[in-house]
This record gives C-alpha cells, sequence and structure tokens, in this order.
C-alpha cells in the first residue's frame, strides 16, 4: 500500500496530445476513479501509472519513490512496480487454471510452495472463488473470470491496484454486486485503487474521490458529494446531467 | 440461399463433378498400377516384398523421415527465438529485418540448393577454396537438412509472427505486471499460447520436407542419400512397366505420410482451448535492449548474411565469373548471361513456357475457384462442401506422387487424343494441385458479404452469369487478386511436378534450371545466371504485389 503522486503529466502519440498535464496526489488506501468518455485519456493515465506506457514528460512519485521521470532518464519497468492490475478483458490466461493464474505472481517472487498455495487459496475466498481452483477459464462465467483477475491482482498485494473498466462486460445484476464487492475487498484490505470507468454510477458509488477528464484535462476531482453540491465547470455540470 | 435455374444448376454440378474427377482419378490410376506391379512374372505379393525389402528402398524411407524430422525440429528452434527478437524486442529496423528473414519463403529452395553447392562442395566450393578444401560437404545429411531449414523455417516464423500480433496484448502486460520480464513472458505465456501455431506450422514443414524434391536431388542424389522422392523419379525415369508400378507404390508410402500429418493436424486442433474474451490490442510494450542493441544487430546481421546473403553473393559471383571460383578483377564478365539469353534457344522456350503456363493456370484456377466457392456460400446443392474439402486432398499430396498419378491417369492415349509430352498436360498437375489456394481464398472472402447484395440484383433482373461478371468479381477483386499471384507464384518457378513431365521443347524455368545445374555447362555460370534472373523475377513480383496490395500481402 503506498501513496502515489502525478505531476505535470504529459503524453503524445506522435501529435496528438493525450495527457495535457495530469496532477493528482492519492493518499495511501484511497479509492479514486478516473471518470470520462471514450478517449479522454484516463485508460493512458492508467498506463502510464502502470508503466506499461511512459508518459513523454512529468514525474510520477510512488510511496515517495521516483518512478518515472523521462528528462532524468527514470524509469521503473512495470514488472518492478509491484502494481497489480484487471484489465477490461480480464487477460486471464487460457491455457492455465484458476489456481494457476492466481499464483502466477507469486511464482514470479519464487516464494515457496506452501506459502504460495496458502496466499492463494485465501486470496480465492476473498473474492468468493474458493472451490473453483481447479477450473480452466473457459468454464468460468464472466463474473467469475472476472473475480479470478481481481485475485491475481491482490495476490502479491501491491502497493496500488489499477483497474480498467472491469465491469463493463457484465450484465446489470452481477455489475451491482461486482460494485459493492470490489468497494468492500479494497476498504477491507486498505489498498490504494485507481478505477477507470465511463460510468458515473459506479464512479460515484464506490470512490473516495472522483477525476472527471476531458479530453486529457482534468475537469474537476472531488469527492461525489462535492461534485453534487459544486460542479466547478460547465462540461462537469452537463456531464452530470 | 439462392434458387437457382436448373440451367445454371447443371453448369454449377458439370464444373464441379470435372473438378473432382480431375482431382480423384489420379488416386484410382496410381492404385491400379500399384497392383500390377509384377517382378520377374512371380505375382503382386513377391513383387512387394522385392521393392519393401530393397535395401535402397528402406534407406530412403528412412532418410525421408529423418530429414523431415530433423527439418522440423531445427526450423522450430531456429525460428522461435528469431520470432520473439522480432516482434516483442525493441530492435533498431525490426520491420526490415523482419522481411528480410521472411523472404527465403518466396524463392523456390532449389535455387538454395545451386547456391549453396556453389558455396560448400567440398572440393570446388567458395568456401571450400578459404577454409580448405573436404571440411565442408554440402553432400550430405547435414547438408540437406541444412538447406532444407534455411527455407523451411519461414513457415514457423511466419505463422508465430502472426499469432504474436494476434495475442490479445493484456495477456502479456497482465504477466508483466505479476513480475515477469520480458524474457519469461515469452516462456510463461506467449509460448503456449502459440502451442498450437507451432505444432501446426511443425508439421507443415515436416510435410513439405518429406515432399521436396529439388534439394534432395541435387544435394542427396550425388551424395547417395536418397529420399522416396528421388527414389520415385529415379524408378519412373527408368521408364519399364516395373519401374513405374514401383515409383506407384513408393507413393503411397508417401501418401500414407501426408494422410497421417493432415489426421495429426485435425486432432491437434481438436485440442484447442478454448478462447477467452477478447481484448483490444493496443501498444505492445516491447523488451528494452539498452546497451544490447548492437550485439543483437550483429547476431541478426550475421544470421541473415549466412542465410541468405552468402548465398545470394555466391550465384552472382558464379554468374560473372568467367573461370569459376577465380577472384579477379579480370574474370568479370555478362557473358554467362548473354550465353543464356541469346545463345541458348531453351531459355526463350522456358521464359515462354513457364509464363504461359502459370497466367492460364492462374487465370483458370481463378474462375473455377470462384465458381466452386460460390456452391459452397451461396447455394444449398447437396455436398457443397465437398468443393472444399476435395481440392485439398491433392493440394497435401507430394508434389512427386501426384505428378506421376497425372501421368499415369491423363498421360496416357485416350482415343485419338494423347496429353502425353504437352504443356496441356503440365497445366493439368498445376492446377489440380493448387486450385484448393483458389476455393479457400475465395470462399472465405465470400463469406464476408451479404446475401442482400446477390438479392438485391437478382431483384434487378440480373441472370447467374452477369452477377458473377457485375457483382462478384468486382467485390471480390482484392481476393480474387491476391488468389491469383498465390497461385502463380510457386507455378511459375515450379520444379517437382513439371520434372515428371516435361519433354523436349516443354522446357520451364524449373526445369531448365535443373538441367543445367545437373548435367548443362559444367563451369555452373550458366545455372547461377538463371538463378540471378529467378530470384530476381520473384522478389520484384513481390514488390510488385505488396504495392498493390498496400502492404497486406507480399513479404
Amino acid at each position: 500500500m503506498s501513496s502515489l503522486e502525478l505531476k505535470n503529466i504529459q503524453k503524445f502519440y506522435g501529435e496528438n496530445h493525450i495527457l495535457k498535464g495530469f496532477d493528482l496526489q492519492v493518499q495511501d488506501g484511497e479509492f479514486i476513479s478516473f471518470l470520462g468518455s471514450s478517449g479522454c485519456g484516463k485508460t493512458t493515465c492508467l498506463r502510464i501509472v502502470s508503466g506499461l506506457e511512459n508518459q513523454t514528460s512529468g514525474t510520477l512519485t510512488m510511496g515517495g519513490e521516483v518512478i518515472s521521470h523521462p528528462s532524468n532518464n527514470i524509469f521503473l519497468r512495470p514488472e518492478k512496480r509491484q502494481i497489480g492490475m484487471v484489465f477490461q478483458s480480464y487477460a486471464i490466461w487460457p491455457h492455465m487454471n484458476v489456481f494457476e493464474n492466481v499464483a502466477y505472481p507469486l511464482k514470479i517472487q519464487k516464494i515457496s510452495k506452501s506459502e504460495i498455495t496458502n496466499r492463494v487459496m485465501e486470496t480465492l475466498k476473498v473474492v468468493e472463488l474458493d472451490g473453483l481452483d481447479k477450473r480452466m477459464p473457459n468454464q468460468l462465467s464472466g463474473g467469475q473470470q472476472q473475480r479470478v483477475a481481481l485475485a491475481r491482482g491482490l495476490v502479491a498485494r501491491p502497493k496500488v491496484l489499477l483497474l480498467d473498466e472491469p465491469l463493463s462486460n457484465l450484465d446489470a445484476k452481477l455489475r451491482q454486486k461486482m460494485r459493492h464487492d470490489i468497494r468492500k475487498i479494497q476498504q477491507d484490505l486498505k489498498i490504494t485503487c485507481l478505477y477507470v470507468t465511463h460510468d458515473q454510477l459506479e464512479a460515484f458509488s464506490m470512490s473516495d474521490r472522483v477525476v472527471l477528464m476531458n479530453n486529457g484535462v482534468i475537469e474537476q476531482i472531488g469527492t461525489p458529494d462535492q461534485f453534487r453540491t459544486n460542479p466547478e465547470t460547465s462540461y462537469v455540470k452537463e456531464f452530470l446531467q | 440461399m439462392m434458387t437457382l435455374s436448373n440451367k445454371n444448376k447443371y453448369f454449377l454440378l458439370i464444373i464441379s463433378f470435372g473438378c473432382f474427377i480431375a482431382c480423384l482419378y489420379p488416386y484410382l490410376r496410381l492404385a491400379e498400377n500399384t497392383l500390377t506391379l509384377n517382378l520377374e512374372d512371380k505375382g503382386l505379393l513377391f513383387s512387394l516384398q522385392r521393392v519393401l525389402n530393397n535395401s535402397l528402398t528402406k534407406k530412403a524411407m528412412l532418410n525421408t523421415l529423418l530429414v523431415s524430422i530433423l527439418t522440423s525440429i531445427f526450423s522450430v528452434v531456429f525460428a522461435t527465438p528469431l520470432a520473439w527478437v522480432l516482434s516483442r524486442v525493441d530492435i533498431k529496423f525490426s520491420k526490415t529485418w523482419t522481411t528480410l528473414f521472411s523472404l527465403p519463403y518466396a524463392i523456390p529452395p532449389f535455387v538454395g540448393a545451386i547456391a549453396w553447392i556453389n558455396l560448400a562442395s567440398p572440393s570446388s566450393g567458395l568456401l571450400s577454396k578459404v577454409i580448405g578444401e573436404n571440411v565442408l560437404d554440402i553432400y550430405s545429411l547435414s547438408g540437406l537438412v541444412f538447406v532444407l531449414t534455411s527455407f523451411f523455417y519461414t513457415y514457423i516464423l511466419l505463422s508465430l509472427l502472426g499469432g504474436l500480433k494476434n495475442i490479445d496484448s493484456s495477456l502479456e502486460e497482465a504477466a508483466r505486471l505479476s513480475g515477469a520480464n520480458g524474457f519469461k513472458v515469452f516462456f510463461d505465456i506467449s509460448l503456449p499460447l502459440l502451442w498450437p501455431n507451432i505444432k501446426s506450422s511443425a508439421l507443415l514443414v515436416f510435410l513439405a520436407s518429406a515432399a521436396s524434391f529439388g534439394v534432395p536431388a541435387l544435394i542427396g542424389s550425388p551424395g547417395g542419400i536418397y529420399l522416396l522422392t528421388t527414389r520415385i523419379y529415379m524408378f519412373q525415369k527408368m521408364g519399364s512397366l516395373n519401374g513405374i508400378s514401383a515409383a506407384s507404390l513408393l507413393s503411397f508410402f508417401l501418401i500414407f505420410l501426408a494422410i497421417l500429418i493432415v489426421f495429426i493436424q485435425q486432432l491437434l486442433n481438436k485440442n484447442n482451448i478454448g478462447s477467452v474474451v477478447q481484448g483490444k490490442s493496443s501498444r505492445i510494450s516491447k523488451m528494452n535492449l539498452g546497451k544490447n542493441q548492437k550485439l543483437v544487430q550483429v547476431i541478426l546481421f550475421s544470421l541473415f548474411s549466412i542465410l541468405f546473403l552468402l548465398p545470394i553473393m555466391s550465384i552472382t559471383f558464379s554468374s560473372l565469373s568467367k573461370v569459376q571460383g577465380v577472384f579477379s578483377f579480370s574474370n568479370l564478365t555478362f557473358q554467362n548471361f548473354s550465353h543464356l539469353i541469346f545463345e541458348m534457344p531453351e531459355f526463350l522456350t522456358s521464359v515462354k513456357n513457364s509464363l504461359y503456363l502459370s497466367v492460364t493456370v492462374a487465370t483458370v484456377s481463378v474462375a473455377v475457384g470462384l465458381v466452386l466457392s460460390y456452391i459452397e456460400v451461396r447455394t444449398n446443392i447437396f455436398g457443397r462442401t465437398l468443393v472444399r474439402s476435395i481440392p485439398t486432398i491433392p493440394f497435401s499430396t507430394p508434389g512427386t506422387v501426384l505428378a506421376l498419378a497425372i501421368l499415369l491417369s491423363f498421360g496416357r492415349r485416350m482415343g485419338n487424343i494423347s496429353l502425353y509430352n504437352t504443356l496441356f498436360l503440365i497445366g493439368i498437375a498445376y492446377f489440380v494441385k493448387y486450385l484448393s489456394f483458389a476455393v479457400r481464398t475465395i470462399s472465405d472472402g465470400m463469406r464476408q458479404i451479404d446475401s442482400s447484395l446477390e438479392e438485391s440484383s437478382v431483384l434487378c433482373g440480373a441472370t447467374f452469369f452477369r452477377r458473377m461478371v457485375d457483382l462478384w468479381f468486382p467485390i471480390l477483386r482484392s481476393v480474387i487478386i491476391s488468389a491469383w499471384f498465390l497461385i502463380f507464384m510457386p507455378c511459375f518457378s515450379e520444379l517437382t511436378m513439371t520434372i515428371l513431365l516435361t519433354g523436349p521443347g516443354l522446357e520451364t524455368l524449373g526445369t531448365l534450371l535443373f538441367q543445367l545445374q545437373e548435367y548443362g555447362d559444367s563451369g555452373g555460370g550458366g545455372a547461377a545466371s538463371l538463378c540471378v534472373l529467378l530470384i530476381g523475377f520473384i522478389l520484384m513480383i513481390n514488390f510488385v504485389i505488396k504495392k498493390i496490395s498496400k502492404g497486406s500481402y507480399g513479404l
């Protein structure tokens, strides 16, 4: 668990200016949602935090340590960042069963077998998948695959958990339950979370604070209450309607 | 589904029956010929035993298996790390490297055999002159496997690169965020996901090696290493009835091998892991090389030099040499080329024949393929899927076997007509062999197009033929063009089948090259010059295809 600081993050894809100076401070154990319509830069921002992409300029600090700063040639590779991520497509490895999928991050750390078994089983219990550890991914429902992805993201006790539109492939009823479950797990484990979504309901019902983005720029950062009582720009007002 | 008038239905049925007969009848004749094998008038069983117990035959079978297995293994071992470097490591010029390493795919392997004989024949090879005689011997089993591998690894490389492009990138990203470095991600995630690609392309390499003729004929036979294909060729050239029957018998071993491979392939396809929700593929983060960039570039360059540059340079050098193997400026000349082009009448004949055959066969195959695809995709005629499956039988049959079967079935006198020693017979062989390309490519394209397009043109009053010409042809134009080139290219430099069917005046580029190398000018300058011309032409066509298709076809 760790705090996070993004300072004047800029991102270009060729001529395309995707992030135009992104500033954000995340407290230890905070749940932050990036909200915005598609193409506003929220996923790019998440990928920059993960290290899967590097910003063009700006500083990224995690737990007080600078992990990426292009002008000083600092870049901590994604596999060294101790970050968990849940992808929109779940990214469950189809050739491994549930146990192997969840155990993979621990296997890389060369932890002993018995310890791996304990921690995987424990994590599977947290995401309510106990008993399904021998199943192959194609024998799981969408919601169950989602939970496997979540378990895999949590099992190595990452400093930060990133979730990229994790619920968009689920049906409405399941989505409601998962919203509740993810929030509860996050609060129980007190893990710092960045959550990308285009769904207002998701953002406002789960988060400590919401970052509303538009066209690579932050329109407003605040608690759900602050958005309701005090929308800062006309875009925010329009978006919330 | 389209309802068709009876007249049109009969037309479709006649075309497909014609194709079925062309594809299947040869196998009957092959079987018949085997059964008439009668050595020393002692009957079939005795003759079968005699042929099978022949130590040369046994050796040929073993060699075929050994060469095919080794070539498949080495191809996988070489192509897999190469595919990883080309697609997942941040190397400079990665696109250029990918094109360069894919090039051998477009070049007929027997050209490579000629180049390597030039380089590494034990006494007169260019390399042997540099590092000493009798160190390298290309006329050996390892030489054979080496040359085959240096071409067939591309089957695996291209299949892997295609697969790596289609893997949902989040699967690999998830592994990186789990703490795995680039190398480990490839081993734990990408490679297991690509197992089906590796297995099926390795089987393809196996089949291609077992079916190869040019390389074993040029490299194996002089060293006394015979494969089934070269044995069949020898038996057939004996000309006697028993020789042909023995050739037919050996053919069945190759057919059996091909069936086995296709069967295994289908078995493997069944056990595929089901795909899970597909995500969008975003930019793949490539492994950073840092200081090792130069080292990797040097390694890639050396590999490319050995595989491609060295052989090309050796034949170019040969083609420009007055006296072979002498390194001096005064030895440079264009007379090999001028001799070939202006003084050798077979050259112009072979260019004419090759162009005529490949253009005609590609055009006819595409036209027939269009009709057959229409039957499969747009009608409800009983048994319509056969038009797709039957042409795959001759396609997966080794060329030597197919040519023999076609010679036996269409080469004999039928009434007053004899197709023996005609271009037409060679054309039939090409057509039967490559029809499958046309049917598969075009019917896949046709499937993508909504049936309402055709229905509306029917309502406009367009007849069946008008619809083919006005609707299907223009809509499928790019697919049809690519199918055309897919058939044109292998036909243009075909050797394996042509060598069994050719005769005086029927030289093609492939057979002329083979003859020049085998019996022709002792200097070797003629064969080398022809190789250079052939490679130049193939690369040019490849470039044109790539330009026309804006990069979707060609290497």
